[in-house]
């Protein structure tokens, strides 16, 4: 009865004041067909009604005025665990008892790719209001642990249920090269292991299609084909996300998606800038790490550091400028840091070269496209989420002004700034 | 009947005195002698030069074109004491207790071991042979003070007859700081370092406290009073604490090295440094010092990703020119006769040829005190020497006779055998 009325109560917030909004009169940078100085964006229904200059507002919507303020696309994270309990789950079915070792790939090491982020998602996470709050309206979430963890999806960042919030379910199959560690803890104990068993995984599904397919044209006298939870997790995967942070990470996964002959997605790339032609040749999208390689604190300080880990420190943050520079589709994702961490990152990657026009696009417009949902979200067009960031000033400059964020039509205010610099000074 | 006949023999071949005449001779400690003769009687050598006259009765070998070597000394095995490494029942090489000074390795020496037959039949007549395998940090749980250490010579029928130093150093595995551990099944397991650091000093505050109490157990064993009572553990310790014995302690970069002489220096005890790689600015300190050192295998690869490629072969020509005193060591069995050749890469990156025979002969012998014994070819010193067709640092060379207390010791072994049995498969 409780659960009932929550769910009531969580419906009557959703629809509770009539849906219709305008920005009137902002600057409207819509990152696919460029920047109106002085434009309305028009709201109903969680979409965008129109967008364009001297628009007639109807008379039931509420206006914004927009003199002095920009409406961005909102932010998207690209790869995140939003929306899950915590940080980084352990791995969904190991949480009660511990399987027995794998022998080989017939028990499915690690593989999970059956099951759907999308089902496990709860409205508590207080992650979800923080990135909101610097301007994220969406996230790609996915589950982290297992050589295949799952479906990830994209979800909205509002406060809705999570079941209002999904936009794409699934979005893509994470893949992660975990090693077993060997000593009786079973197959695979070594990365050539991993890689053993994701080939065999991609022919067991060639089988298993054809098998599948052979018994439902005739059935009659045929042994039905056995059913396979994890070969039908990975036939409704739309992509794989693959793990590349090295220079000889991304060659090697490169190619080995080119040799399973799936549409992949990499994602790290803190040595990207080492692989330009690499990438350009392979045509894959990727995602790009915030997560910038630092010394960490607690490290020994007469740690030799090798001249790798020291120069992918320099240069890690150059990559997306490099990206940019040859055309090579990217977006961001957070990797475990917070929203503002990932701004800041993002930043840096700008101070090293890359054009804020290509840095908001690979916040907003490319991961829509990375992961298929242009045609419904990451830019400011007709009929499209109404998924927005209004600021005053600009929305990556280092102090943006943040006045609304609005996600599915709805509007959220920021929280109100921290303490200011001078009061801080007076509480040293 | 037959073990009777043998025992008599091996008794006068102890006693058999040899005359080797024209071959090159190679004393370590003096000039090349070529043409030279070199008289070994009693189980020593009782002269050598240009001219020896030869006493009636000795024994003549016409050794044109051949050259005489003091024996080597590998400064780091287990010979004896692990035959194979996987095979359990052949090993004996683990105690149990943090501190068991009063562990002997000469004690548990196994005469009968193939390595020693194996080891010689490169030129090598002597090696140190260690309580427990040397290590870097280690895990907690495992002896700190962990026994004495043995100079072994490679020939005898008992381990008393092995023993030429039957205490030749106390090995300690000395705490260090440590981020990266490998281990199985764990694999590498990463700690922060505050963490390792506070590990290292609870460690380091064990060991210093078992040193401190035995300075305390020195002191009243000194006093003689009626209420003193002796304890084998710490009775152990007094050679190291009088500076008869040396510390022996693994230790491969700077900061361990640092560490090490630090603490000998607060106990005031003698030292010799192990598996030595990376000495940075403490090599100048050894020097200074007069700490010896046994350098890490030429061989092995170098420790850090950025380290030059010849790292390792460059590191020995590196202390000689320092000054450091330094030995040779494979610090392991089965390959312990590969000694000379660790030397050899010394030597083509930069150690001059003389002193890598110095550290492969007296320099080893004088770091665990039986320089007066063996390590050079010189009147008075035990006859521990082997013949070549040529440089011994080379692979090609071939080891034509050797003398351990100047007894003829046979070649021969596990590996020979198998050489003349497939020779002769029809």
């Amino acid at each position: 009865m409780r659960l009932f009325l929550l769910l009531f109560l969580a419906m009557a917030a959703w629809a509770e004041v009539p849906s219709g909004l305008a920005i009137r009169n902002a600057k409207v940078v819509t990152v696919s067909s460029g920047t109106l100085p002085k434009a309305t964006v028009l709201i109903r229904d969680g979409l965008i009604e129109a967008v364009g200059p001297d628009l007639n507002v109807p008379a039931d919507s509420w206006v914004i005025e927009g003199e002095g303020l920009t409406v961005y696309p909102g932010l998207v994270d690209a790869l995140s665990t939003l929306g899950q309990d915590g940080p980084r789950q352990n791995a969904p079915s190991a949480a009660t008892q511990p399987a027995p070792p794998a022998r080989g790939p017939e028990d499915r090491p690690r593989t999970f790719s059956w099951e759907r982020i999308a089902d496990k998602l709860r409205a508590t996470d207080p992650r979800v209001e923080s990135a909101r709050s610097q301007g994220f309206t969406s996230a790609a979430t996915f589950p982290l642990a297992g050589i295949f963890a799952g479906q990830g999806a994209i979800m909205n960042l509002g406060d809705a249920r999570p079941s209002r919030l999904i936009v794409l379910s699934p979005a893509g199959q994470y893949v992660s090269f975990v090693i077993g560690g060997g000593g009786g803890r079973g197959f695979p104990s070594s990365l050539m292991g991993v890689f053993a068993y994701i080939r065999q995984i991609y022919l067991d599904l060639d089988h298993y299609k054809q098998a599948k397919a052979a018994y439902d044209r005739d059935p009659k006298g045929r042994t039905r084909p056995e059913y396979d939870r994890a070969l039908e997790g990975l036939a409704e995967s739309p992509r794989l996300l693959f793990p590349a942070v090295s220079l000889g990470e991304i060659d090697r996964v490169t190619r080995f998606a080119k040799e399973l002959n799936v549409p992949a997605v990499l994602f790290g790339l803190h040595e990207g800038y080492r692989a330009p032609e690499i990438l350009k040749a392979s045509g894959l999208p990727v995602l790009v790490s915030t997560k910038w390689p630092t010394r960490a604190p607690d490290a020994d300080p007469e740690q030799v550091e090798s001249a790798r880990a020291l120069e992918t420190r320099a240069k890690a943050a150059s990559t997306p400028g490099i990206l940019a520079k040859n055309g090579i589709k990217f977006a961001f994702y957070s990797d475990g840091q917070s929203a503002s961490d990932m701004l800041r990152g993002v930043k840096k990657a700008m101070q090293m070269g890359l054009p804020e026009a290509d840095a908001l696009r690979a916040l907003t417009l490319a991961p829509a496209e990375i992961f298929g949902v242009a045609d419904r979200m990451g830019s400011i067009e007709k009929g499209k989420i109404a998924n927005l960031v209004v600021t005053r000033g600009d929305l990556l400059s280092d102090r943006p002004r943040i006045e609304y964020i609005i996600v599915d039509g709805i509007k959220y205010l920021p929280p109100p700034p921290p303490a200011t610099p001078a009061a801080k000074e007076s509480t040293r | 009947m037959k073990l009777l006949v043998f025992a008599v023999a091996a008794l006068a071949s102890a006693q058999e005195s040899y005359l080797i005449r024209n071959a090159t001779l190679h004393p370590v400690t003096g000039p090349e002698i070529a043409g030279g003769s070199l008289l070994i009687e009693n189980g020593k050598i009782s002269a050598l030069g240009a001219k020896v006259q030869a006493p009636k009765g000795v024994k003549v070998i016409n050794a044109k074109g051949l050259h005489a070597w003091p024996g080597m000394i590998n400064c780091a095995t287990q010979i004896g004491l692990s035959e194979v490494s996987s095979v359990r029942e052949t090993n004996d090489t683990n105690e149990i207790g943090e501190f068991i000074p009063q562990v002997r390795a000469i004690v548990a020496v196994n005469p009968e071991t193939e390595h020693i037959l194996v080891t010689r039949a490169n030129g090598i007549t002597a090696a140190l042979t260690l309580p427990a395998a040397i290590a870097i940090g280690g895990a907690p749980g495992q002896s700190i003070v962990r026994g004495q250490a043995a100079m072994l010579r490679l020939d005898g029928w008992t381990w008393e007859d092995l023993a030429l130093s039957p205490s030749a150093g106390m090995l300690v595995r000395f705490p260090t700081i440590q981020t990266v551990t490998f281990g199985f099944p764990a694999g590498r397991t990463e700690i922060p370092y505050a963490e390792a650091k506070r590990r290292y000093e609870v460690e380091m505050r064990k060991i210093d406290e078992f040193f401190e109490r035995s300075r305390r157990y020195q002191q009243a064993k000194k006093a003689a009073t009626e209420s003193f009572l002796p304890d084998m553990q710490f009775e152990a310790m007094l050679p190291l604490l009088e500076g008869k014995l040396p510390l022996l302690i693994a230790a491969q970069r700077e900061r361990g090295i640092r560490d090490a002489v630090d603490f000998a220096e607060k106990h005031k005890v003698k030292l010799v440094l192990f598996d030595v790689r990376k000495p940075g600015t403490q090599l100048a300190r050894l020097a200074q010092k007069k700490i010896p050192v046994i350098v890490g295998q030429p061989t092995d690869l170098p420790l850090d990703e950025d380290d030059a490629y010849d790292a390792a072969y460059s590191l020995p020509g590196e202390l000689h020119k320092a000054g450091v005193k330094f030995a040779f060591a494979t610090y392991d069995n089965q390959f312990a006769r590969n000694l000379p050749f660790e030397a050899g890469y010394a030597v083509a990156y930069g150690l001059p040829m003389d002193a890598a025979w110095r550290a492969l002969t007296i320099d080893a012998a004088e770091i665990f005190g039986v320089g007066a014994i063996t390590g050079s070819l010189e009147p008075g010193k035990s006859a521990d020497l082997f013949l070549t067709d040529g440089d011994p640092l080379e692979v090609r060379t071939q080891v034509k006779m050797m003398f351990i207390q100047g007894r003829n010791v046979s070649l021969e072994n596990r590996q020979t055998r198998l050489y003349q049995k497939y020779l002769a498969r029809p």
